[in-house]
């Protein structure tokens, strides 16, 4: 009997990949939708928190702490609380818990990138009668870099994670198929949903690492 | 800023600075007059407002009162971004851009201003051979170069848009002490084919005797105690605080600093190889010495002890010690000590380039320490 | 598994539902199911601190697989943890192993060693290194000097590292519930199940909880185990001030460091 099942309900059954690819390609559309839609969303609220947090800097500790709390509401929590309001099964339902999961790790990169620039670079860009605009934009930026796409990397791995998990809301691209997988019991989707998600978070770093790579060759010549 | 070029180069008419929250000031009533083409270094305890005059005069700090003078113009009427892209400025931590490579680095101001990329890479490159980095290099990021090699970039980075007044805090302080020395002597060298005015916070003592043409010794709480020559410094400390924090060794230091030439001329127990035993013997017993030289022109021949110099001797024939201590007039007066405590003949032959000058004993260097180093000596051709 | 769930009243308020003596009794109960969550997650913290302290400690003292290591904590933080665990899903069915525990284990196992991995061992390398000398210049052996010199330094990040890990698991496993499994997560699953904010919400309460519960805990192990010497540094130590002129250079910017410098990894 069990031996039947499992050549009916095999692990993984390439017609199924083959026959759903259409399926497969909107729910990978759609991970990496949602991917780059929350990580853009919490870069640009990132970078504005951290604007004001170097400005004004008793409010570092506030704003960490915020992002610290946001980070730590279980996923499953914030999409589910999230489904039973209004909000329903809106894309809002998944990109607000999906922007706010990226904004501690967002913030605090921004931040030690901002806080390795140092003072003697500062003084020396003053000294040679550059504007603070300039400063910022040629100097100060460049040297945060790194850490912005150290930022970006786990920000955008993490996500690719979470939004397999915003399956559990019928909203998570690959998770839909994950969570198909489990309702059913039919373990093609879901093994096609969970080993492409995780495909895509390694490609995804690979990608960032690369791109860090490309974008401070001066990182690059020093480590070697 | 070309004008008034009869002036100071730098003037500070009663600078004081009291930083925000603190009772006392770190600059009080400074007034100092900075030569063209001059290097003044800046030295005291810490706490003495040092860095702080120096930073007033790009105005990284601002003065809470008082005038200060960039080539006859009150920087506080310029905006800072053009002063500063005019006037270098060199920091212990160098503080290159690590995202920029050397050649960036060394274009900044040139970029700034706006020069053409021609002009920028000619004198990226001249500077480069200025201050001794190598052609490769340029393209480099300053995380690959070694403290010495960065220290140089950021020279040449002060350098770059010519600017005539460079600023330099502790710009050797973070190389160890023979890079030190070599980068010391390298300013001093760049120095006298560039002629720049040069503020230079140090506190090292030997370093602002080494590179300073004038030194500032300030106090703690800004206060200017004196404001003299190396070696005036050294021979005539203005107070109490100047004479404990010159210290010990002083005349040590000043004979670091003095040369042979700067000793009055002297020929010393030294004859004509024509002239006669008594004649001789009349110059040694003059002096008191047991040795008595002989010359031949400007040539010097060499020794003869006391003991040989019998009457009717034929001081020619006569057998000559050599080699003879030897010193040169750039010879430190330190190292003609050393040579003349090692001798037999307790003299030390001044040689320029093989030519017989004189002689420097003990006695000479004693009398020379009692007298002015810096008054211009007179040297008998 | 996903059948033990009892259908309540979508007007049930909170406080209705959390003083209901039916709602923590029975297999479904929340007593049942915090006991579930619980088990699971020390488990799991237990199992990763023994796999990742030891071997980091260990690695981190003979400045041993530096790259190596770099590279597997990357990949293991780039590992999302609920499609391992959906992907471990038939295979645990296949072998007679059911839908849990095996899948969430692993997964929760794979997603807390790479942190507490890396913690330790950037603790254990940035230890003085005048202090390591000294230990072996009295004669330490190597083994007395990783155990009584570098990890009793190292031990506050250590334990900051188990601390965040640990707090991590617990935030973490309600996604189990999802997979076919209980734990506390069965109430934000039935409350989406039957459109019930009241269940997801008290769902979410209680995780929430037991997460605040589980720093406390640790802060408190931390507090009875620590040397005391130790405990008297990290007191009288001078706060580091955020004061972004006294921050070092940007000297170490090696993979790791720049990654334990982020100090968050990756969760859930």
């Amino acid at each position: 009997m069990s031996m039947l099942l499992a050549a009916r309900n095999p692990i993984l059954r390439w017609s199924y990949f083959l026959e759903q690819w259409d399926r497969i390609q909107g729910a990978i559309f759609q991970h990496l939708q949602l991917t780059l839609m929350s990580v853009l969303l919490g870069f640009i609220i990132s970078a504005g928190l951290a604007a004001i947090g170097l400005r004004y800097r008793w409010s570092i500790g506030p704003i960490t702490l915020f992002a610290a709390f946001v980070y730590t509401i279980p996923s499953v929590a914030f999409f589910g609380v999230l489904r039973t309001t209004p909000l329903g099964l809106s894309v809002y339902t998944v990109l607000i818990p999906l922007t706010g999961f990226t904004l501690l790790i967002l913030v605090t990169n921004i931040l030690d990138g901002f806080r390795a620039v140092p003072a003697s670079v500062k003084e020396a860009a003053d000294a040679m009668g550059m504007t603070p605009m300039r400063r910022l934009f040629t100097v100060e930026v460049p040297v945060a870099v790194p850490y912005m796409i150290n930022g970006l990397r786990i920000a955008t791995v993490t996500i690719v994670g979470l939004v397999a998990v915003a399956g559990i809301v019928g909203y998570g691209g690959l998770g839909n198929l994950i969570m198909e997988g489990i309702r059913r019991q039919f373990w093609s989707p879901l093994t096609i949903g969970a080993s492409l998600s995780i495909l895509l978070a390694i490609l995804l770093d690979l990608l960032y690492f690369l791109l860090g790579r490309w974008l401070t060759p001066w990182a690059r010549t020093a480590r070697s | 800023m070309d004008a008034d070029l009869k002036g100071p180069a730098i003037r500070f008419r009663g600078v004081t600075k009291r930083f925000p929250g603190t009772r006392t000031q770190a600059v009080d009533n400074l007034d100092l007059d900075i030569e063209r083409g001059s290097i003044v270094a800046l030295i005291g305890p810490s706490g003495c407002g040092k860095t702080t005059s120096l930073r007033m005069i790009n105005r990284l700090i601002e003065p809470t009162s008082g005038l200060i003078e960039v080539e006859g113009t009150d920087v506080s009427s310029q905006p800072p971004v053009e002063l500063r892209r005019g006037i270098g400025y060199v920091i212990q931590q160098v503080g290159l851009f690590p995202h920029r490579t050397i050649a960036a680095n060394i274009a900044t101001v040139p970029r700034s201003v706006g020069w053409d990329k021609a002009r920028i890479d000619q004198r990226v490159a001249e500077l480069a051979e200025v201050v001794g980095i190598e052609p490769s290099m340029l393209s480099r990021y300053p995380d690959e170069l070694s403290g010495g090699q960065q220290q140089r970039v950021g020279v040449a980075r002060a350098l770059a848009a010519d600017p005539p007044v460079l600023l330099m805090d502790e710009p050797f302080g973070a190389v160890d002490p023979i890079v030190r020395s070599r980068l010391q002597d390298e300013l001093l060298e760049l120095q006298d084919r560039l002629h720049k005015t040069i503020v230079l916070v140090t506190h090292d003592l030997d370093e602002a005797i080494k590179v300073g043409d004038r030194i500032a010794l300030l106090n703690v709480g800004g206060v200017l105690e004196q404001y003299a020559t190396p070696d005036e410094l050294l021979r005539a400390p203005a107070n109490d605080f100047v004479e404990r924090f010159v210290g010990e060794g002083r005349s040590m230091r000043r004979l670091g600093l003095a040369t042979v030439a700067d000793l009055p001329y002297e020929a010393g127990p030294v004859v004509e190889a024509s002239a006669d035993v008594a004649a001789g013997l009349a110059v040694i017993d003059e002096l008191r010495t047991d040795w008595l030289g002989l010359v031949d022109d400007d040539t010097f021949l060499g020794w003869i002890p006391r003991e040989e110099l019998v009457p009717g001797a034929d001081l020619a024939s006569l057998e000559r010690f050599l080699p003879a201590a030897q010193v040169e007039p750039t010879s430190t007066l330190r190292s003609a000590l050393e040579i003349i405590m090692t001798s037999r003949t307790s003299v030390a032959v001044i040689s320029d380039n093989g030519r017989f000058r004189g002689t420097v004993t003990l006695e000479r260097i004693r009398a020379g320490l009692a007298g002015d180093f810096d008054a211009p000596t007179e040297h008998a051709a | 598994m996903m059948l033990a769930q009892r259908a309540i009243p979508r007007d049930t308020t909170l406080g209705e539902w959390f003083t209901d003596p039916q709602s923590w009794t029975g297999s479904a109960g929340i007593l049942a199911s915090l006991g579930d969550t619980v088990v699971l997650c020390l488990a799991v913290i237990l199992t990763s601190s023994l796999l990742a302290v030891p071997t980091a400690a260990y690695l981190a003292h003979h400045r041993l697989a530096q790259v190596t290591s770099a590279w597997l904590v990357n990949i293991g933080r780039a590992l999302p943890t609920f499609a391992v665990a959906a992907l471990l899903v038939p295979v645990s069915l296949r072998g007679g192993y059911g839908f849990e525990p095996w899948p969430i284990f692993i997964a929760l196992v794979l997603l807390t060693v790479p942190p507490m991995f890396l913690s330790t061992y950037v603790a254990v390398r940035e230890v003085d290194p005048a202090a390591v000398d000294a230990a072996r210049a009295m004669g330490f052996t190597e083994r007395a000097v990783l155990r009584s010199v570098e990890l009793p330094l190292a031990s506050t990040v250590i334990f900051t590292g188990l601390r965040v890990a640990g707090v991590q698991v617990v935030a973490t496993e309600p996604i189990r519930a999802f997979l076919g499994g209980d734990g506390l997560g069965r109430y934000i699953r039935d409350g989406i199940g039957q459109n019930n904010a009241t269940l997801t919400i008290g769902g979410t309460i209680l995780i929430a909880a037991l997460a605040g519960i589980t720093g406390l805990v640790f802060s408190a192990t931390e507090r009875l185990i620590k040397p005391y010497g130790v405990r008297r540094l990290r007191a009288h130590r001078k706060p580091r001030s955020g004061d972004a002129d006294e921050e070092p250079d940007l000297g170490d910017t090696d993979e790791f460091a720049s990654h334990h410098g982020a100090a968050v990894g990756r969760m859930r």
